[in-house]
Parts: structure tokens; C-alpha cells; sequence
């Protein structure tokens, strides 16, 4: 049975009674309490709550680059709690797409060679690397800007190529973090219709926080989470 | 080899550190490598010294002579069989250092005999010894003036005894060769003449500057030694009586403590470099903290992560060992050229860059890279996504 049967039949994301507390010096600072949350396969859920309320700590550990303290979080089929963290590392190049606020695209490398890097992992032949990731900046409307490097690219079309760089494994979830906190109104739109496109027509699973409820809005559940709890 | 565009971009990506990089490394390579040369050369140069020479001066220091008199009385130590005077005469050419050569003031015939590495036709010895103005030159030397049998030219000591108001002329009698293969470290840059010349143009007052001897058995050098010293101990002007080897050593400026001075300068300059390129290292590593929290998001694993870096800084140290090693190739090869090093360094037979050497050196940086770059690759190892992507 392949990950994503079993995510079929479970859930993409399975959050069960998570507890996560991180210590400061001699201080212990709960961030989640016992959280609960499924997420369906080709569910686009949107995190919502003030700052400090969770939401990052949630994404990142769900995205498997982070750890519970207690509790279980099955994504993708794949509980991640009893992973090593090479485990962890290969599971994520297969399992999970990242995109985060600032892009974070290696500025040396240009939009090609930064949708390719998660490939590098893979036995793919460079051939095959390349014609993958050409292939997702086509996707995303940037096939004419592969030779651009990350500071020849407006904040907008970053961001489609971090979303290339996301999907380009066939990722089975996509965690995005404030995925349009830094653009403007239009390009926030954009990168919106493009999550969507791949949520709809690609049955990507997509667990989104953000502060903004225009985005919010194109999700198909919004979770509101206070003070490390989940209040609907 | 999928990730070198990924080491070589980033590189590339501050090429102006990079290329500091590489430079310091580079001239550290340079240093350890052009310094272990020498110390090598020296040290080759020095077990070529004939176990069956002995060599007498004063006591004091080489810048005083001996008396005339004491060769006939070293002369008749037992175990001694021929002697010849050399005097360092410091005769430059053309009245310019730049020009400068070895020359020295000897005993034509004793000398042939003491040395038989100086190859000369027959006819030309006897040219020789019978020209009181006449000198021999070696082949190379001959070669880079054009001089030939019975050609002139003048030389001018710039040491105060044997300056005497006017240049000394000298005849080519002969151009002498070697068995390289017999004789792998005799110098055929150097000129040597009559020192019955010197000793009547300074008016009889040149002395004996060193004065070399043949013995009958090198096993004697320490008893002939102790009794040609023992001679003269309690007379005004004493000598120091050491083999040719040990002699080498001392005027070499006392080579023992010069390799242990020259690795001591290579070792210094080693370490400031790996700090230098240690903390440049870290700098560079601590500005692509975004960088590595992204990568190991993606699933790179943190002992590629940690790899990546320590080929990073491995690439560092090969270009700035080859860099080094091509600076102390042309320096090497320049240095006989050098006015007054080159004089020195000429005595120095096969010198230039050895397989050990360039292993070394290529050793010495990869070593240096591997140092410099291990901090800022464990750093990077140890480095938590959640951490490093808080800090952006």
C-alpha cells in the first residue's frame, strides 16, 4: 500500500493530542496544548490566529522540521514522531513542498537551478532534472524567466519559483507560511490562483497559515488557533 | 558531481573573498613549499661534502685570516696529504653586484688534486699553473658571458684588504665541466685563480682565508682535526678545524637551526592563515544560515549539508595550493637569478620543486582547508531548520 493510499484512507495530516513546549532557560513555554486536526487528502486548509498563537509551530510540524513534544502526527501516511532525522530528511524531499513567506530561493542559483534542487536528491538524470523542473516553471508562467536569477525576479515571480521549487517532487502536502505576506495586492492574487490551480487540478494538499483574510478566503477550510489551541 | 554548480556558485557568488581566500592560502603554500626547498637543497648540499676534506680557518670567524705560515705547519700533521688555500676573493664583475659570481683565490695545482670534480683539459691546467694571471671558469659561467679560452676580463673585490685602487685582470686559461652523475653538486658557475696573484697584488698581505685539506682516511677527521687545532691553541691567531660538510653547515648559516628557523616561518604563517581562513569560512558559512535552513527543508540531509561545505573549503585550499605551488615553481626557478640569493642558491645542486614537496604542499592545504572549513561545516551539521529560518 503506497503513502498516499494510506493517506486516503486517513487523512493527509492527522494531528493527534500534539503538545509542543519549548524551554527558555529555566522557563517552559507551552505552544500547543493537545491539539487535534485532520486534514483530508486535496483539503486546502488556512491557519488562522494572532502571532504566538501556534500557527508556524503547527506548519512545522507538519512539515516534518520540527518535532511534538508529545502526541502523534501522521502525514502522508507516515507517523513522523519515531523518524531519525535522516529518516525525516529523506521523507520530507518526497513527502512535503515548503513555501515560505520570504521565498527563500539561493540567490547563486537561478530560477531553473532553484526549482531543481530538491531533484538533486532524487536518481533522476540531469536530463530528467532539468525537463522536471522546466516544466513545473511552466506551470507556474515563469518557463521565460528560467535563466533569471532571484534578484532579476519581482517578489511575485520569487514566489511562483519557490511554488515551483514546492511542487516539483510531486509532493503529496504543501505547507506554506504567510505564503503572501510579502506582496503586493495583484502578485498576492497571482501566487493565490496558483495555489488553488494546484489544489484543484493537481489534488495537492494544501495547509496554509496566514494572517490575511483574503487568502484565507480561497481556502476550502479556515482553522482559527489561540493560544496553542484549536477554537474552531 | 550533481552538486559542484552548487560549491562552484557559491564561490563564485563573493568572488573578491574567494580570491583573498585563495591568495592568503596561496602565499602560505608558496612560503612553506619555497622554504622546504631550500632546507632540502641545503641539506642535500651539505652530505655532498667530501668526507675526505677537512677544512682550517680562524678561529674566531671566517672574516679573519690565518697566518701564511700555518699552511706548511698543517701541512705536516700527520694523516694530512695535500692542502690548498681558498679565499673567498668577492670580485664583481663589471663593478656591479648584480653581476656577481663565486670567485676564489686557490692553489692551482693542490686545488686540481683536492678536487678532482674540476674537469679541465690537460693543456689547459698547464696553462694554469703556469699563468700567474690566469684563471678557470666553469662551464656555465663561460657559457653566460661568452667567454672563451684566453679571453680578459677584470674583477674588483669589495672586500677592504684586497681592494688595492684598481680592478684585478684576469686570463681565461680553461673552462672546466664536471661528472654530473659523479659529482652531482659541483658548481660550474664559479671562478677560481692563483692565489699567488692575490697575495702579490695586496702587497703580501693577503692570509689565508680557509684552507682545505685532503686526509688520508675520513675515518682520521676527528683525531687530525683535534691535532691541527691543539697546534695552534695557544698561539695568538687559534683555527677551527671542521669537516667540508660541517663547514657548509656553518657558512650556510649554520643550516641545522636555519631548517628548524625556515619551518618555524612556514608553520607560523600556516597557522595565522588557517585562522584567517577559518573565520572567513564562518563568516560565509553564518551568511547562508537561510540557505541551509532552505536546503534541509527541502530533505538535504545535514551530513550532505556538512559535506557540501568542507568541499567547499577543500576546493579552497587545491586552488590556493596549486596557486602556491606555481608562485614557488617561478620563485624557485627565478631565485639563481636574484642578485646575492642567487649566488647562494646556485651552490645548492637540483634545486626546484620535488614530488615530495608539491605532495606536501598540496597536503599542507587541503589539511588547511579541511581545518578551516570543519568548524563552519559542523555549525552548519548541527544547524536546526526552525532555528536558523527564525533568524531570516
Amino acid at each position: 500500500m503506497s503513502a498516499t493510499e494510506v493517506a486516503t484512507k486517513t487523512g493527509a495530516v492527522s494531528v493527534q493530542n500534539v503538545r509542543k513546549f519549548y524551554q527558555r532557560d529555566s522557563m517552559q513555554i507551552k505552544v500547543l496544548d493537545g491539539l487535534n486536526l485532520e486534514v483530508p487528502q486535496g483539503e486546502f486548509l488556512a491557519l488562522m490566529g494572532p502571532s504566538g498563537s501556534g500557527k508556524t509551530t503547527l506548519l512545522n510540524l507538519i512539515a516534518g522540521i520540527d518535532r511534538a513534544t508529545s502526541g502523534r502526527v501522521v502525514v502522508a501516511g507516515t507517523e513522523l514522531g519515531p523518524l531519525s532525522e535522516g529518516e525525516l530528511a529523506k521523507w520530507r524531499s518526497r513527502n512535503v513542498g515548503f513555501i515560505f513567506q520570504f521565498y527563500n530561493l539561493i540567490p547563486v542559483l537561478n530560477a531553473l537551478e532553484n526549482v531543481e534542487l530538491p531533484l538533486l536528491l532524487s536518481p533522476l538524470s540531469k536530463r530528467e532534472r532539468r525537463e522536471r523542473a522546466m516544466t513545473a516553471l511552466r506551470i507556474v508562467g515563469l518557463a521565460d524567466r528560467s535563466k533569471h536569477y532571484p534578484r532579476q525576479l519581482s517578489g511575485g515571480q520569487e514566489q511562483r519559483v519557490a511554488i515551483a521549487r514546492a511542487v516539483v517532487t510531486d509532493p503529496t502536502v504543501l505547507v506554506a507560511d504567510e505564503p503572501t505576506g510579502d506582496l503586493d495586492a495583484q502578485s498576492a492574487e497571482e501566487i493565490l490562483d496558483l495555489m488553488q490551480t494546484f489544489n484543484q487540478e493537481f489534488g495537492k494538499t494544501i495547509v496554509m497559515v496566514t494572517h490575511d483574510p483574503r487568502a484565507a478566503a480561497r481556502a476550502h477550510v479556515q482553522r482559527h488557533l489561540d493560544k496553542g489551541v484549536l477554537t474552531n | 558531481m550533481k552538486f559542484a554548480p552548487l560549491i562552484l556558485k557559491h564561490l563564485r557568488r563573493n568572488w573578491f573573498r574567494t580570491l583573498s581566500t585563495v591568495l592568503a592560502m596561496a602565499v602560505c603554500i608558496f612560503l612553506i613549499c619555497t622554504l622546504q626547498t631550500v632546507v632540502d637543497a641545503v641539506n642535500y648540499g651539505l652530505h655532498l661534502g667530501n668526507a675526505s676534506h677537512l677544512v682550517t680557518r680562524h678561529y674566531v670567524s671566517l672574516v679573519f685570516n690565518l697566518p701564511n705560515s700555518y699552511k706548511n705547519k698543517i701541512a705536516a700533521i700527520p694523516g694530512v696529504q695535500n692542502t690548498t688555500i681558498v679565499n673567498w676573493f668577492g670580485g664583481m664583475y663589471r663593478g656591479d653586484m648584480k653581476y656577481f659570481f663565486p670567485n676564489m683565490a686557490v692553489e692551482p695545482e693542490a686545488f686540481l688534486q683536492i678536487y678532482p670534480e674540476i674537469m679541465l683539459p690537460e693543456d689547459q691546467k698547464q696553462a694554469w699553473f703556469h699563468d700567474g694571471r690566469g684563471c678557470i671558469v666553469g662551464r656555465k659561467l663561460a657559457e653566460k658571458w661568452s667567454w672563451k679560452v684566453g679571453d680578459h676580463f677584470q674583477l674588483e673585490s669589495f672586500i677592504p684588504p684586497y681592494r688595492v685602487g684598481k680592478p684585478f685582470d684576469f686570463i681565461v686559461d680553461g673552462i672546466y665541466d664536471t661528472d654530473t652523475v659523479k659529482y652531482p653538486g659541483t658548481d660550474l658557475s664559479a671562478m677560481y685563480f692563483n692565489y699567488k696573484y692575490l697575495y702579490e697584488a695586496t702587497g703580501q698581505r693577503a692570509g689565508i682565508g680557509t684552507l682545505t685539506l685532503l686526509i688520508d682516511d675520513p675515518k682520521n677527521a676527528g683525531r687530525i682535526s683535534k691535532a691541527i687545532d691543539a697546534e695552534f691553541e695557544n698561539s695568538d691567531v687559534q683555527t677551527k678545524t671542521e669537516t667540508e660538510q660541517a663547514f657548509r653547515a656553518s657558512f650556510i648559516a649554520m643550516a641545522g637551526n636555519l631548517a628548524l628557523l625556515l619551518n618555524g616561518i612556514g608553520l607560523a604563517v600556516a597557522f595565522t592563515i588557517l585562522l584567517v581562513t577559518a573565520n572567513t569560512m564562518s563568516i560565509a558559512v553564518r551568511e547562508r544560515q537561510q540557505e541551509i535552513g532552505v536546503l534541509k527543508t527541502l530533505g538535504f540531509p545535514s551530513g550532505l549539508v556538512m559535506a557540501l561545505i568542507l568541499i567547499e573549503a577543500l576546493l579552497l585550499g587545491l586552488m590556493g595550493g596549486a596557486l602556491g605551488l606555481i608562485l614557488a615553481g617561478g620563485a624557485i626557478h627565478a631565485l639563481p637569478n636574484v642578485p646575492f640569493i642567487g649566488d647562494v642558491v646556485r651552490q645548492f645542486p637540483g634545486l626546484g620543486l620535488s614530488p615530495k614537496i608539491v605532495t606536501y604542499g598540496l597536503g599542507a592545504a587541503l589539511l588547511l582547508g579541511l581545518l578551516a572549513g570543519l568548524v563552519p561545516a559542523l555549525l552548519a551539521y548541527r544547524a536546526r531548520i526552525t532555528e536558523v529560518l527564525r533568524q531570516v
